[in-house]
C-alpha cells in the first residue's frame, strides 16, 4: 500500500505536488494520470525517496521508504528508462541490485526471462533500444519479487507486442495481490491497464476514483438515430420528454435515453429505423476536459475537437 | 510473444535483519569490477607509470653528475612516473560516483540503498581499499623497477633496507589512494564528471603553478606538491614539508572533499 498525506514539493516558486493525498491498495492496478508536468514523476520520486517533500509525506507499507528493511524486496520501481549504466550488461545491472539486498543470484536470471531479454543477458545495455532499457528497467523492479511496485510511463519505447506484454504484466501483478501504481498521460493507455485512477493536474489531486466511475461520470452517453422520417422521429422523442438535437448528416442525437427505448417509441410510432447506435464521448474527451485548467504545456493553435465517436470504437 | 506468467516464485534467503553496510559493500564491489572503465585506467595507469618510471631513472643512471650534487634521492626519481597514478586515480574516484549521476544509475542505486550515509561508507571503503591496494602495488612496481634501472647506470640507488625508503614507498602508495577519494569527494559535491575531472585537474596541476607564483609560494601545500616532493622523497627537500606534515594534510584535504560530499548527498534530492 502507498499512501502520500499532504505531499508538497516546490522547486523554487513553482509548486510541482501541491499538499497532494491519496491511497494506492493492493490487488489492482492504479493509473496515475495527469497532463506533462503536473507532477507524476516528481510524486513516484518522493515515494521513493529520491526527493524530499517540502511538507508532507510519502509511505510505503506504513514506513518511509529509506526506513524499509529490504528496500527491493518490498518495492520495485521503473522511474525512468535509463536507470542503468552503459558499460554494464543487463546481468551486471541486475547483479550489483541483487547484492545490494541479498537476492540470490538465479533470481537474475528469472527476471531476464520474465522480461524476454535472457538472449541478451550479457550483452551491454549502452546497446539497448528503448523498449530494451525499459524491458530491463521492469526486470529491475521485479528482481526483489517485492509487494509495491511503481512505473513511471512503462510503455514508452516499447513496441506493440511489448505494449499488450506490459499491460497483461501489470494486471497480473496486481491479481497476485500486489500494489502496482503505473503514471501515464495517456488515459487511453489506462483504460486499459487499470482499475483505478488516480488523476492530477498542476500538482494537485483532481479525483481519485474507478475507471468505471470516472467513465460513467464524465462520458455524455448519446445515442445517434437515423431515420427517414427525422421530423415525426423527433416529435416522438420530444413527447417522451427528450430534446434530441439534429446533426448536419441529418442523423438525430439524443441524451437522457437508452437505445432501447428509444427503439421502443420508434415502434410506438411505426417509424422506421436505419441506425440506432449508442454513442460516447471518449475518455480522452473526458480526461482532457477534466484537466483543461491544468495543462502546462499547451500547443496554440487549434481547439481540440470533443468528437463523438461510437462506442465500440471508444476504449472500453 | 513473452507473456510469462506467473511470476516465478522464490523465496530469497534472509540473512540479518535488514539490507545494510555489508550488502551495499558487496554491491559497490560488484558494481566496480563490472566497469570497462576501471580496468582501462589501471591498465593505462600501469603502462604509463612504468614508461615515465623508465625514462626517468634511465636519464639519470647515465647522465648522473649535476644529479646527485644537490642531494640524489634515487626513491623519489623512480617515483615521477606515479604523477600518472595520481591523475588516473583521481578521475577513477570522480567516475565512480559521476558516472553514476550521469547515466541515472544513481536512482537505481538509491533505490536499493536508501540510506544513503551508508551508500556513502561502502562507495569510500570499496574505492579507498581497491585504490589503496593498487597504490602500494604501483609504488612498489615503479620502486623496484627505477632502482633496477638505476642499477644498470653509474648513479646510486636505493634498496628498502635504507633509513625512510620504505616509509617513502609506502605513503606514497597510500596517497595514490587518498587521491581516488579525493576524486569521490569531489565526484559527490560536484556530480558532473566534465566539471568533477576539472576541479580535480585544477586542485592537482593547475593551482601549484598559480600558488608558485605567490612570493610566501604555499604549492608546497598542494596535494600535486605533497606527493611529488614531501610524501615520495627520502631525502629531505628544503621549502618542502616533511611527509608527515605533507600525508596528515592531504588527510584533512580528503576529509573535507569527503565530509562535504555525504553532506551533500544527504541534503540534496537525488
Amino acid at each position: 500500500m502507498i499512501v502520500t498525506r499532504g505531499l508538497t514539493k516546490r522547486y523554487g516558486k513553482t509548486v510541482a505536488v501541491d499538499a497532494l493525498s491519496f491511497t494506492v491498495t493492493s490487488g489492482v492496478v492504479t493509473g496515475f494520470l495527469g497532463p506533462n508536468g503536473s507532477g507524476k514523476s516528481t510524486t513516484m520520486r518522493m515515494v521513493m525517496g529520491l526527493d524530499v517533500p517540502d511538507a508532507g509525506q510519502a509511505t510505503v507499507n506504513g514506513l518511509l521508504y529509506d526506513e524499509l528493511r529490504w528496500p527491493l524486496r518490498e518495492v520495485g520501481a521503473l522511474l525512468d528508462a535509463k536507470a542503468f549504466h552503459p558499460g554494464r550488461t543487463a546481468r551486471q545491472h541486475l547483479r550489483y541490485l541483487a547484492k545490494s539486498n541479498d537476492i540470490p543470484e538465479a533470481r537474475i536470471d528469472e527476471v531476464l526471462d520474465l522480461v524476454g531479454l535472457a538472449s541478451v543477458a550479457d550483452k551491454r545495455a549502452g546497446k539497448f533500444s528503448l523498449g530494451m532499457g525499459q524491458r530491463l528497467g521492469i526486470a529491475g523492479a521485479l528482481l526483489g519479487d517485492p509487494g509495491v511496485l511503481l512505473f513511471d510511463e512503462p510503455v514508452n519505447g516499447l513496441d506493440p507486442e511489448g505494449i499488450r506484454w506490459a499491460r497483461h504484466l501489470l494486471r497480473d501483478l496486481a491479481a497476485e495481490g500486489r500494489t502496482v501504481l503505473v503514471s501515464s498521460h495517456l488515459i487511453s493507455e489506462m483504460a486499459l491497464t487499470a482499475e483505478r485512477l488516480v488523476v492530477i493536474g498542476r500538482g494537485t489531486l483532481i479525483a481519485e476514483t474507478s475507471v468505471e466511475e470516472f467513465a460513467a461520470q464524465h462520458q455524455a452517453v448519446a445515442v445517434r438515430v437515423v431515420t427517414p422520417t427525422p421530423q415525426l422521429m423527433v416529435s416522438a422523442l420530444t413527447k417522451a420528454g427528450v430534446r434530441p438535437t439534429v446533426a448536419d448528416d441529418g442523423g438525430i442525437v439524443v441524451t437522457g435515453l437508452a437505445s432501447a427505448r428509444i427503439g421502443e417509441i420508434a415502434a410506438g410510432s411505426s417509424l422506421t429505423l436505419h441506425e440506432l447506435t449508442p454513442i460516447r464521448a471518449s475518455l480522452e474527451d473526458a480526461f482532457m476536459e477534466l484537466t483543461s485548467d491544468s495543462v502546462e504545456y499547451r500547443s496554440h493553435g487549434r481547439e481540440p475537437v470533443a468528437a463523438l465517436v461510437p462506442a465500440s470504437a471508444a476504449p472500453r | 510473444m513473452t507473456i510469462a506468467l506467473p511470476l516465478p516464485k522464490t523465496t530469497p534467503a534472509v540473512r540479518g535483519t535488514r539490507a545494510g553496510y555489508r550488502q551495499a559493500v558487496a554491491a559497490e564491489v560488484s558494481k566496480i569490477a563490472s566497469l570497462r572503465s576501471t580496468r582501462w585506467i589501471f591498465a593505462i595507469t600501469a603502462v604509463g607509470t612504468m614508461l615515465v618510471t623508465f625514462l626517468s631513472t634511465n636519464g639519470a643512471a647515465h647522465h648522473p653528475r649535476g644529479w646527485y650534487s644537490y642531494g640524489w634521492d634515487p626513491t623519489n626519481q623512480s617515483m615521477a612516473g606515479l604523477a600518472i597514478g595520481s591523475l588516473a586515480l583521481g578521475v577513477l574516484g570522480v567516475l565512480t560516483i559521476s558516472g553514476e549521476y550521469g547515466s541515472g544509475t544513481m536512482r537505481s542505486t538509491l533505490a536499493a540503498v536508501p540510506r544513503r550515509e551508508t551508500l556513502f561508507a561502502a562507495k569510500v571503503t570499496v574505492l579507498g581499499l581497491l585504490t589503496l591496494v593498487v597504490g602500494e602495488i604501483l609504488s612498489f612496481a615503479a620502486f623496484f623497477f627505477g632502482q633496477a634501472v638505476l642499477s644498470g647506470g653509474v648513479a646510486p640507488y636505493a634498496h628498502l633496507g635504507q633509513p625512510g625508503v620504505l616509509r617513502a614507498v609506502v605513503l606514497t602508495g597510500a596517497f595514490l589512494s587518498l587521491f581516488a577519494l579525493l576524486g569521490l569527494g569531489l565526484g559527490f559535491v560536484i556530480r558532473h564528471t566534465a566539471g568533477a575531472i576539472a576541479t580535480f585537474a585544477g586542485v592537482t596541476l593547475l593551482a601549484p603553478i598559480l600558488l608558485h607564483t605567490l612570493s610566501s609560494d604555499p604549492s608546497k601545500y598542494t596535494p600535486a606538491i605533497i606527493f611529488a616532493q614531501s610524501v615520495s622523497a627520502v631525502v629531505p627537500q628544503t621549502n618542502q614539508v616533511s611527509a608527515t606534515i605533507g600525508f596528515v594534510l592531504m588527510l584533512v584535504y580528503v576529509a573535507v572533499a569527503l565530509v562535504a560530499g555525504v553532506v551533500l548527498l544527504v541534503k540534496r534530492d537525488a
